[in-house]
């Protein structure tokens, strides 16, 4: 049973043996892990294990040398980059990455860029406004000149806008205030209601061990610990590693 | 006018009066007195003068705009634009008068044949500038900085060789087709239609520009792949395609440039455009490099101040010290406002 209450479907992402290197450094030695239709999974580890690394040969920024990568039951190891978020995978990147010079409305706009579906995309719009009241405030403010919470928000919605089937959110919380914070992880939850797979990786364990269903460890480029996310809290190594306890 | 613009640069950059603040101020009083006393000692002279800086200006537009593209998306000087420019004024020759027999004196027959070669010009040097980068800098992608740059002055030296191999190593000359009669002569200020045209066929092609970025798809790729490529590569955006295009609209506007350079000055030779390449980076760099109604700003302030300088009587440096002024700009905008007139801060400084 899964913590939205749902039974998780078949695996929509399957990472295999996956090997990367960013440039003569081998990142990722032999990564594999599934994401179940619905789920949310999470992904955790310490700085350069290999979390962001894993999310760019994803997306295809980082091609891997070795393995397989397969989603919605196609392999998309070798697709290009600008073609991954038609297949259905959209990110909210680590750091954010808005384009600093648009407008929030023109970043949502850039999410829909391979969509040509004038009316829904508008729709979707209204959808993230009502998701990130703040955001609708903000509409024609330059992203760079916003908050840092606020420009994660404007990152999340920039994802949704290409309606993704699987969304990768690499440290959705990084730098942000306590309070927004939870309503991130509130809102994570809520669009994975509305059935969007999610791989999350995040450094704030405990807050993503609650949202997730399921969770990786990544050390130095391995998964060393596969569970599901409850078994992972009590986890003596977890407790003591990412939950900051003795 | 270029005066009230760089005053409250300078003033800007230093809060407290500085020994160089006060210096620029000094300078550009002066500068602002010398034009008020040409203004009065002989207005018609300086109306024409004016009027042929914004026709100067208008071609390095153009110009000044393919190298803002290029930098904005790219971050790479292409000093082979220049060049590209000079290779369209070639095209204009052998397009108008050998394909199309074009010479002086034929009549409403003038139009159709110099709208053909000004497409066919766009077109050639925007496939030659999109197969320079195809060619010369995308497999240069990852590397340091330092090397597009060094391959861009390669680049530029085997087009003016291309040039020199065509056409020779003299001046060509185009045929002189645009009329010379006044569009209005008031108080001896005289403007001709060889100038007024060149004017005209410049400001369509900014407001297409301006339109292509800001509201098509094309320019919305263009302008997310400037800002952040991973982040463009994510949304969908194929960012070697939208480089390949920025170069192939960056080299049409250079082709326009030529071809209106060459039918108005009515010569083209092969290294015209290593000088006049540079002037108009000068320019874009003034505007701040990477803004795109910077270029078209620069550009007309650099017109001016050449026109000024090469035009006006009294007490004016002349042409021989064109280029020192010109690259004295360029050396001082680098040094206090290397963002330019209108561009945004950057942690690269521009």
């Amino acid at each position: 049973m899964s913590a939205n209450g749902r039974s998780p479907g078949a695996p929509i992402l399957e990472v295999g043996d996956v090997h990367t290197y960013y440039g003569s450094i081998h990142a990722l030695k032999g990564v594999s892990l599934t994401v179940n239709d619905g789920e949310i999974v999470t992904l955790l580890g310490a700085n350069g294990a290999g979390k962001t690394t894993t999310l760019r040969s994803i997306n295809g920024l980082n091609r891997p040398r070795q393995g397989s990568i397969r989603f919605d039951g196609r392999d998309i190891t070798t697709v290009p980059a600008h073609e991954i978020v038609r297949r259905g995978i959209a990110q909210s990147p680590e750091g954010r990455r808005l384009f600093p010079r648009m407008t929030v409305t023109e970043n949502l706009e850039m999410g829909a860029f391979q969509r040509h579906d004038r009316s829904e995309i508008r729709e979707d719009m209204e959808r993230v406004f009502e998701l990130f009241p703040r955001l609708q405030e903000r509409r024609s403010q330059k992203a760079g000149t916003m908050s840092g919470g606020e420009q994660q928000m404007c990152a999340i919605g920039r994802a949704l806008m290409a309606r993704p089937k699987l969304l990768l959110l690499d440290e959705p919380s990084l730098g942000l205030a306590p309070i927004f914070v939870e309503r991130i992880f509130d809102i994570i939850r809520q669009i994975n209601e509305q059935g969007t797979s999610i791989l999350l990786v995040e450094q704030n364990a405990l807050m993503a061990l609650d949202a997730a269903d399921r969770g990786y460890v990544l050390e130095t480029g391995r998964i060393v610990l596969a569970d599901d996310a409850a078994s992972l809290k009590t986890n003596e190594e977890v407790r003591k590693t990412y939950l900051g306890e003795t | 006018m270029a005066a009230d613009v760089s005053a409250p640069t300078l003033g800007a950059r230093f809060k407290r009066p500085s020994v160089i603040g006060l210096l620029g101020l000094l300078f550009v009083a002066a500068l602002v007195f010398w034009l008020i006393v040409n203004l009065i000692k002989t207005p018609s002279d300086f109306g024409d003068v004016f009027l042929i800086g914004i026709t100067n200006g208008s071609v390095y537009a153009l110009i000044a705009l393919g190298y803002t593209l290029v930098y904005g998306i790219l971050e790479l000087i292409n000093f082979a634009h220049g060049d590209v420019f000079m290779l369209a004024g070639m095209f204009t020759i052998t397009f108008s008068t050998h394909f199309f027999g074009l010479h002086q004196g034929q009549g409403w027959v003038t139009v159709p044949i110099v709208f053909a070669t000004l497409l066919l010009a766009m077109l050639a040097c925007g496939s030659i500038n999109a197969a320079i980068e195809f060619v010369a800098y995308r497999p240069l992608r990852g590397a340091p900085r330092l090397a597009p740059l060094i391959t861009a002055i390669g680049v530029s030296f085997i087009i003016q060789d291309i040039g020199l191999a065509w056409k020779g190593p003299n001046y060509v000359t185009a045929p002189d087709v645009f009329p010379h009669s006044n569009v209005f002569s008031a108080g001896g200020v005289d403007y001709s239609w060889n100038k007024l045209i060149v004017v005209l066929v410049t400001i369509p092609v900014l407001l297409a520009l301006l339109w292509l970025v800001q509201e098509t798809r094309q320019g919305k790729a263009m302008r997310a792949t400037a800002q952040d490529k991973d982040a463009a590569a994510i949304m969908g955006i194929n960012v070697n395609r939208t480089i390949s295009f920025t170069f192939l609209i960056a080299g049409a506007l250079a082709g326009a440039a030529g071809t209106l350079y060459s039918l108005w000055a009515t010569t083209v030779r092969f290294d015209q455009g290593f000088q006049l390449g540079l002037i108009a980076f000068t320019a874009a760099v003034l505007g701040g490099i990477g803004n795109l109604p910077g270029a078209v700003l620069g550009a007309v302030l650099i017109g001016l101040i050449q026109a000024f300088n090469e035009g006006l009587n009294w007490h004016a440096p002349g042409s021989d010290w064109t280029q020192s002024i010109v690259f004295s700009i360029l050396i001082l905008i680098l040094v206090f406002r290397p963002e330019g007139l209108l561009g945004e801060k950057t942690p690269e400084g521009g």
